[in-house]
């Protein structure tokens, strides 16, 4: 499906507005009719990285090259990209049907009708009429052609915001957080009928959004920013089960995470004992930081567990329990569908292949927020 | 206590000074005073007589029409650059720029005229500095295109401001969207942000065309009486025919030439908005 051709290449891209600095030296490639998500917390400066690909903002440094050539210098409405924008921002003084039909009417008539020498008036109307109508079959809209989109609600306009940008036939479709002001269910409807459109019309889509659920749900590749620098890029199913650092391990899904000692090879000792685990290649009682996810936490009987400790909270999140359980000085958060009331005596135990240690991030920044549990022996 | 007693106030000043008024012009304008017999009686003389007179009225009447028109039009058409640049990026960091622009609405504007008369005199401020340089003298004051320059330098302001407004609420997004889609600079403002600045239009040309069609003073000052307004017909009428039941009548005759004018301005606004939900 997704081609190995580099589409779309950031070569050192830096961007700063006054004493920000946005973007610190991106590198990125994108492959063709790949579907690429760039997921961080908002302020990471992944709508500037969407918008220098869209010709809205130019890096300070860097290069941004598209199908081999340098784009930096293109204005936007030579780029061979669209944009689906987070507010929409359609064109409250035409009708659903205008409004798609707005990139198409600016199109020259051999763009249109190839076939044609010298296609009249009414062929490229005619033309237009019946890309446009498509389109908005497609998303679903075209019993609305005629409504000013005003009238519509936020999930039909956003149907004609990806319809006015698709109608285009892009080579790439920015996504600004699209689904952003829809409500949830709306939401997951949307993406698994973005997700098959993609797919369907082989375009490649770069998705902005901070929603890590959405991000899995979708992406081909995610690549995680914070604080303007690329944190991780990779599948949905590598971040999740190898982040490269507490940030990306805090952001993506739930997670403990505390600090650690690698003993040596395949022994990591944090809360108070040595753990098993299947990882490699640290340094000789290197400080890391160790995640293991909440449901990957099993609870047996008080005498069993590798650690004992005492039930804190339990809510219902309805196909499991989330508990806090204190053992060892620290507060694990446990996922499990089997309840055990507060205050019961309760062991702990996780199997090596399900511990996940992490190098210990270079910048002391990006550990802002990031909820990191010292351990007595810890250190 | 009821909300509506808040409105109280407001409700008295307008009894007082909009309703009141207008009954009483009203009033004067279908009564005639017999001057002999010293008595008042009601008609309708003062209305045909602005049809009288061999169409005297009617003349001054369509002068300051057409004079309010191309005021309205060279205002426009000054007017939008200047509130489009005012509005844009690379400006708005110049707020001095805009204030400038306002800076002569808080002179009251007799004093403004006076000053234009001294640009305009046979031996203004122009005819020195053209004389100066060796070319003749140049009949500036009481010339039409004086009164037109002082209509347009008085009521420019109110054609910049309402503009500038709307140029300013758009949202930016929808040009980049236009953009986005393949516009060119000049295409997006055709077929995006000009359309989408057409209430500040309107009420633009509504706010300069409304006092420029009733305008009195300015024409009277730099058009040395040549160039009788509706306006200035209206006041002599008042100050010094001492004919107020005339003048009332003109003045009512002209508010509901006013009234029609704003109704059909609307509708034509009105129209552009149902007319998208019909066209392809």
């Amino acid at each position: 499906m997704i081609d190995d051709t580099r589409l779309i290449e950031l070569i050192n891209i830096s961007k700063s507005f006054g004493d920000t600095h946005v973007l610190k030296n991106i590198n990125l490639y994108i492959r063709r009719k790949e579907f690429v998500t760039l997921l961080g917390p908002s302020g990471c400066g992944k709508t500037t990285m969407l918008r220098i690909i869209g010709g809205f903002e130019s890096a300070d440094e860097g290069q941004l090259i598209f199908d081999g050539k340098d784009l930096s210098s293109v204005p936007p409405y030579k780029r061979r990209v669209n944009t689906v924008f987070q507010k929409y921002a359609l064109f409250t003084h035409m009708n659903v049907f205008d409004n798609v039909a707005f990139g198409l009417k600016l199109k020259k008539p051999e763009e249109l009708l190839p076939g044609e020498k010298k296609p009249t008036r009414r062929q490229i109307k005619e033309e237009i009429k019946r890309r446009v109508m498509r389109m908005l079959k497609l998303v679903k809209m075209d019993a609305y052609a005629k409504r000013g989109v005003d009238q519509l609600s936020g999930g039909q306009q956003q149907r004609i915001a990806i319809a006015r940008a698709l109608v285009n036939e892009p080579e790439v479709l920015l996504l600004d957080e699209p689904l952003g002001a829809l409500d949830l269910k709306l939401r997951r409807e949307m993406q698994l009928e973005l997700k098959s459109m993609q797919q369907q019309l082989g375009i490649t889509f770069i998705y902005v959004t901070h929603d890590q659920e959405e991000a899995l749900t979708m992406s081909d590749t995610i690549v995680v920013l914070n604080a303007g620098e690329i944190q991780q890029i990779g599948d949905g199913k590598s971040i999740y089960d190898e982040p490269n650092n507490a940030f990306v391990a805090n952001f993506i899904g739930d997670s403990n995470i505390l600090e650690a000692v690698m003993v040596k090879d395949y022994e990591v000792f944090a809360a108070g004992r040595s753990f098993e685990c299947v990882d490699e290649g640290f340094a000789e009682n290197e400080p890391v930081d160790m995640v293991v996810r909440p449901e990957d936490i099993m609870l047996v009987g008080e005498d069993v567990g590798m650690l004992t400790g005492e039930v804190k909270s339990v809510l219902f999140k309805g196909v499991h329990y989330e508990m806090f359980v204190e053992a060892a000085g620290i507060r694990w958060k446990v996922h499990s569908t089997t309840m055990y009331p507060v205050g019961s005596r309760v062991g702990l135990t996780v199997v090596p292949s399900n511990i996940h240690i992490m190098h210990k991030m270079a910048d002391e920044d990006a550990y802002v927020g990031v909820p990191i549990q010292k351990s007595e022996a810890g250190q | 206590m009821k909300r509506s007693y808040f409105s109280g106030p407001y409700a008295l000043w307008m009894i007082l000074f909009t309703i009141f008024p207008i009954v009483f012009v009203g009033l004067y304008a279908i009564t005639v005073r017999n001057e002999t017999a010293n008595s008042l009686y009601a008609g309708l003389k003062n209305i045909s007589e602005i049809f009288a007179n061999k169409g005297t009225y009617m003349k001054v009447l369509w002068r300051s029409i057409t004079l309010a028109f191309e005021c309205t039009l060279i205002c426009l058409f000054l007017g939008y650059p200047c509130a489009y640049f005012l509005a844009s990026k690379e400006f708005a960091k110049y707020k001095t720029l805009f204030v400038l622009i306002l800076l002569p609405m808080w002179m009251n504007f007799l004093l403004r005229t006076y000053a234009s008369m001294g640009l305009l005199e046979r031996n203004g401020i122009i005819n020195t500095i053209v004389t100066s340089l060796g070319f003749e003298r140049l009949d500036l004051i009481g010339t039409r295109g004086a009164v037109l320059y002082g209509m347009i330098y008085n009521y420019l302001p109110f054609m910049v401001l309402p503009i500038h407004t709307s140029l300013k609420k758009m949202d930016r997004r929808v040009i980049e969207a236009a953009q986005d889609l393949g516009a060119n600079p000049l295409r997006v403002f055709y077929k995006v942000t000009l359309p989408l600045s057409v209430p500040g239009i309107i009420s633009g040309i509504t706010m300069v065309f409304m006092p420029s069609v009733t305008t009195f003073a300015i024409s009277g000052l730099l058009g040395s009486g040549n160039f009788m307004l509706i306006g200035d017909v209206i006041e002599a009428q008042f100050m010094q025919a001492n004919n107020w039941n005339f003048g009332s009548a003109l003045s009512l005759f002209m508010t509901a030439l006013i009234l029609l004018s704003i109704g059909l301005l609307n509708r034509l606004d009105a129209g552009k908005n149902s007319e998208r939900s019909e066209k392809w």
